[in-house]
């Protein structure tokens, strides 16, 4: 009656996960970069660039560590799901890093937190970044109370990717025979009628013309083409008018007419980098992830004109800086700034649009067909409307376009029911953070 | 008792319809990106090694090895705490019966009950304020307070006659001794269970470190794994490769085990 | 007695880690979480936390989305339980009939559970995909309607039940099948020596032997289906249109997303009470049951 079970040692297994701990703990910590303190100055750097940008962004912060090595720039990124979050709690803890990238939307809510440094500064004397190198919308955006608090780095717009072998199947090709998209509401008709073509039954021959990415931006896109916007002067909630209900409806009848598949959760660039869907619409950013498939020709144009003139969607990242940082540690990051503006061409080889117009003039530039393109509609940008509870308003917003483009509620229906809810929502935050909303100004 | 061969032959088929899947991930993982998810190609045009080779590459953007080393870093330390601690307040409990041993086991049975995602948001606070946000020890450290291996082990010893103990007590061994030259070893499978039960959770528990990690420098592999679906595009391949490879120890652990496992699922608490 | 008080004190030395950790990291946060509920905790706004009474709670129980997400919860649970049990129980019935290969199978069914959550959601995402998911095309080829699993509301929460049960109705049938293996043999030879046939085993004798680990999975899958996270919010992000947005995966969007703490807490409060409610009345069946 032996009870104790010879064949199993307790003492080595206890034994064997301590040697675990500790060996991985070792290793982790060399792979880290184990390193004791230096005497640079180090700021962190965190923004949301964990796709293939991520990378174009690190090569250029060795860049600067290099020329700068009484600096050292360290990058964190942080998935954009949960970025603004752990921004924000990490600012609020006096953890925030020194840098960080903020969307243009999502600045009136992040410094409302309080630790966003107003960089005017930047701005001025011999060797600062140009004010005027900025289109006036661009740098209007991180302008609040007459100083600005952000560098805009790039902008993405939102354009129209297209498969260069289906369109000259559909028989789009300009005067030299080359693949060219469509341009207008016409155009874009017609594309999908000859685009889309009908199974045999067999999955290999299915294609569709053109397939819904992110709903949500898919509409924002149209909204500035029809005239449509999103607040009114007084910065109130005014979705239901009638230019974005017809921006709506051209949506919904794609849906309704079975002229693109069923919305579906990544659908449409699955469809894409698979080559069953030609076209689709989406910011320049997905750049980076199309660069990574061989033997695939596409290319960039503005989003077609379905509107009465030409406009699409836009952000940008602004690159921002802590209030609570010492003066070696601004200054620092003063340099880091002007160094990633002035080389924000590097930047655009990442699926961007440089918001520099010297960049941008740059013929370099011209030779990058995507981002070029998609450069074209900067003129006629629209960006997102500026208000704090940007997160929650969108949240309506696009809820309501998911139930028109999946057929469950009429357009007009789903923009008065959107509108009234985020209404509430701006209600609510003047109610409980009026001095917000005294400072800042509404634009359309 | 007739021996049908019936049910065997229907269970194995109901075992390959489980396995179907799995094995349609090990054959994808051997196809380029671009046909990784075509339903009429199953098996790859050529076979491939991108997706091992990207995921060997421990690049910046995907630093899969950087992730399996913190997930085994995590899930041991995990594992060890919960062993010890959970054996010592077992033997507290159930042989040296301190005062208030009791009300201690009832207390913690009952925050059992409260479920993990109460403590979600309060945790978040409590650790960035410690400064333990976005370091392992935000995942390790209050997973170690679980009450499971606490209770499990508590029944466990409960339920173990005490003579061994009381004749090695006799003859002088002090309480620490029998604690660990005769009441571990006897409780050995049960341990040993608990062990890889808490190695499995820790290893694939995705809501805790999504929440509590910042860099992807930190991240573990679950959460590593869900990077790849982000705004920017699914990539399939690396998912599916990583998601084997990350499957590999646990399965290992499994099978070194299984003996324990079932053994102690045998003598144990399903008898309450 | 000194003796005895020595001994204490050794008890209390080995109680002293794991209580530093459970008062930590449990205690705490749960008071924590309390205070969390009934204040209003903005951290865009850090100063301002004030102290706003039971209307979090009242805020919820009006609060449309609150309930959709309770209703996602609640069909998860409702698909969720019965078909573990029932398919659970079968496989594990299936499995103690085996002649051979039972060691195999029982390996095979348990194998997904070890897959994580993020890897499971991607490739079923895969699997159910419309256009171009293995599951359409294998309809397709065979000439049936595509099913719109993911896309379809109404569709879409069975798609995640049976994702899940794919993932863990394995564990389940070998947890019930060791159940059924103790059961001793002579239970079984007796009676078919009393001439009693197949089906009254099974219910007059196995079922009742088997009540103990039925309730005890019954109760571990509903508690276990009321915190349903990782695979909705992983294969359907919650949609189409928050069909399958859970609970949890409310709480956590209103909380990190929306910034709500305060909220979020109470949300999670009210998760709890379901939790407490439905365990005490299991409880009290299971105490009726086993006993009587």
């Amino acid at each position: 009656m032996s009870k104790l079970r010879g064949s199993f040692n307790i003492h080595a297994l206890v034994l064997g996960v301590l040697v675990l701990v500790l060996a991985t703990g070792v290793i982790r910590w060399s792979m880290l970069g184990g390193g004791i303190g230096s005497k640079k100055t180090r700021l962190a750097f965190w923004n949301g660039f964990t796709g293939p940008d991520g990378v174009v962004m690190l090569k250029i912060i060795e860049d600067f560590n290099r020329e700068n090595p009484d600096v050292e720039v360290a990058m964190q990124r942080i998935p954009w799901a949960t970025y603004y979050n752990k921004l924000t709690v990490a600012g609020s803890d006096g953890r925030g890093p020194e840098i960080f990238v903020v969307h243009t939307d999502a600045l009136p809510r992040i410094r409302r937190a309080g630790f966003v440094a107003d960089i005017s500064d930047l701005y001025e004397g011999p060797d600062a970044i140009d004010v005027d190198d900025f289109d006036r919308v661009v740098v209007d955006q991180v302008q609040f109370g007459g100083h600005l608090e952000g560098v805009p780095l790039d902008i993405h717009p939102q354009g129209a990717f297209l498969n260069k072998q289906m369109l000259k199947q559909a028989g789009f090709v300009d005067a030299n025979g080359d693949p060219r998209a469509p341009k207008d509401r016409r155009e874009m008709l017609d594309f999908i009628g000859k685009a889309t073509l009908e199974p045999s039954g067999d999955l290999k021959d299915k294609q569709w013309a053109f397939a819904f990415t992110y709903w949500g931006a898919n509409f924002r896109s149209l909204l500035p083409q029809f005239g449509g916007r999103y607040l009114d002067e007084k910065g109130n909630a005014a979705l239901d008018s009638e230019p974005n209900l017809k921006a709506l409806e051209f949506l919904a009848e794609i849906a309704k007419n079975k002229q693109a598949p069923p919305a579906d959760n990544g659908l449409g660039w699955f469809g894409f980098r698979t080559k069953r869907v030609a076209m689709v619409w989406d910011g320049v950013f997905m750049l980076g992830d199309l660069t990574r498939l061989n033997d695939f020709e596409y290319l960039g144009a503005p989003i077609p004109q379905i509107g009465d003139r030409p406009g699409t969607l836009a952000n940008s990242h602004v690159l921002c800086v802590n209030k609570s940082v010492s003066e070696t540690e601004r200054e620092a990051s003063g340099r880091f700034l002007k160094y990633l503006s002035d080389h924000s061409l590097e930047w655009a080889s990442a699926g961007q649009v440089p918001a520099r117009k010297s960049v941008r003039a740059n013929p370099e530039f011209a030779k990058m067909p995507v981002q070029f393109a998609f450069a074209q509609q900067i003129p006629t940008m629209m960006y997102p409307p500026r208000t704090p509870v940007i997160f929650e308003f969108m949240l309506e917003l696009d809820r309501a376009v998911e139930r028109v483009v999946r057929g469950q509620i009429g357009p007009k229906e789903a923009l008065a029911e959107a509108n009234k809810n985020a209404q509430a929502v701006i209600e609510r935050d003047r109610r409980e953070y009026p001095a917000s909303y005294a400072e800042a100004e509404a634009k359309p | 008792m007739k021996r049908n061969p019936l049910p065997s032959m229907l269970m194995m088929l109901i075992g390959g319809v489980f396995i179907l899947p799995f094995i349609f991930m090990i054959v994808a993982s051997f196809k380029r990106e671009a046909e990784v998810l075509q339903p009429d190609q199953i098996l790859p045009k050529t076979w491939d090694l991108a997706n091992y080779e990207a995921v060997s590459r421990n690049s910046v953007e995907a630093p899969v090895g950087l992730w399996f080393v913190n997930s085994v870093f995590v899930s041991s330390a995990t594992t060890l705490l919960v062993i010890c601690l959970s054996s010592l307040v077992a033997f507290a409990i159930t042989r040296i019966k301190v005062r208030g041993a009791k009300f201690l086991l009832n207390m913690i049975v009952g925050t059992m009950m409260i479920p993990a995602q109460l403590f979600l948001i309060p945790l978040y606070v409590i650790l960035s304020r410690m400064g333990l946000l976005d370091t392992p020890y935000a995942l390790i450290l209050p997973a170690a307070a679980s009450g499971y291996g606490v209770f499990m082990l508590s029944q466990f010893m409960r339920n173990l006659p005490v003579a061994i103990e009381e004749a090695a007590m006799i003859d002088g061994c002090t309480l620490p001794e029998v604690f660990w030259k005769i009441t571990l070893p006897l409780c050995g499978p049960s341990i040993a269970t608990l062990a890889v039960f808490t190695f499995i959770g820790s290893w694939n528990d995705y809501i805790t470190p999504l929440v509590f990690m910042e860099s992807v420098t930190n991240y573990t592999l679950p959460v590593g794994i869900a990077l790849f679906q982000s705004s920017y595009s699914t990539q399939y391949g690396l998912t599916i490769a990583t998601s084997l490879l990350s499957t590999l120890p646990l399965l290992i652990m499994f099978l070194v085990f299984q003996k324990q496992i079932i053994e102690s699922m045998t003598s144990s608490g399903l008898k309450d | 007695m000194k003796a005895r008080r020595k001994e204490e004190l050794v008890g209390y030395l080995f109680l002293v880690p794991y209580l530093l950790l459970f008062i930590l990291f449990v205690i705490i946060p749960v008071l924590v979480s309390a205070w969390l509920s009934v204040v209003q905790l903005d951290l865009t706004n850090a100063s301002k936390s004030a102290f706003i009474g039971a209307q979090n709670f009242t805020d919820a129980l009006k609060d449309d989305f609150f309930w959709q997400a309770t209703g996602a919860t609640g069909r998860f649970a409702l698909l969720m339980v019965p078909s573990v049990l029932v398919l659970g129980t079968a496989m594990a019935l299936g499995m103690n009939r085996m002649s051979q290969g039972r060691d195999m199978v029982r390996a095979l069914v348990y194998m997904p559970s070890m897959l994580n959550v993020a890897a499971t959601g991607i490739l079923w995402q895969w699997f159910f995909n419309n256009e171009f998911g293995l599951f359409n095309y294998t309809i397709r080829k065979a000439g049936g309607t595509p099913i719109p699993w993911l896309t379809d509301a109404n569709m879409a929460m069975p798609s995640v039940v049976l994702m899940s049960l794919w993932w863990t109705v394995g564990g389940t049938s070998v947890v019930v099948l060791t159940a059924l293996q103790q059961i001793p043999k002579m239970y079984f030879e007796a009676a078919s020596l009393d001439g009693a046939n197949g089906r009254h085993i099974f219910f007059r004798i196995m079922i009742p032997l088997l009540k103990p680990v039925l309730l005890f999975v019954f109760v571990t899958t509903t508690i276990a289906s009321f915190q349903m996270f990782g695979q909705a919010a992983i294969l359907t992000g919650g949609g189409p249109t928050f069909a399958t947005r859970g609970v949890v995966q409310y709480m956590f969007e209103t909380a990190f997303n929306g910034y709500r703490f305060g909220y979020g807490a109470a949300i999670s409060w009210l998760l709890f009470a379901a939790i407490l409610v439905f365990s005490t009345i299991q409880a009290r069946v299971l105490k009726s049951q086993v006993e009587g």
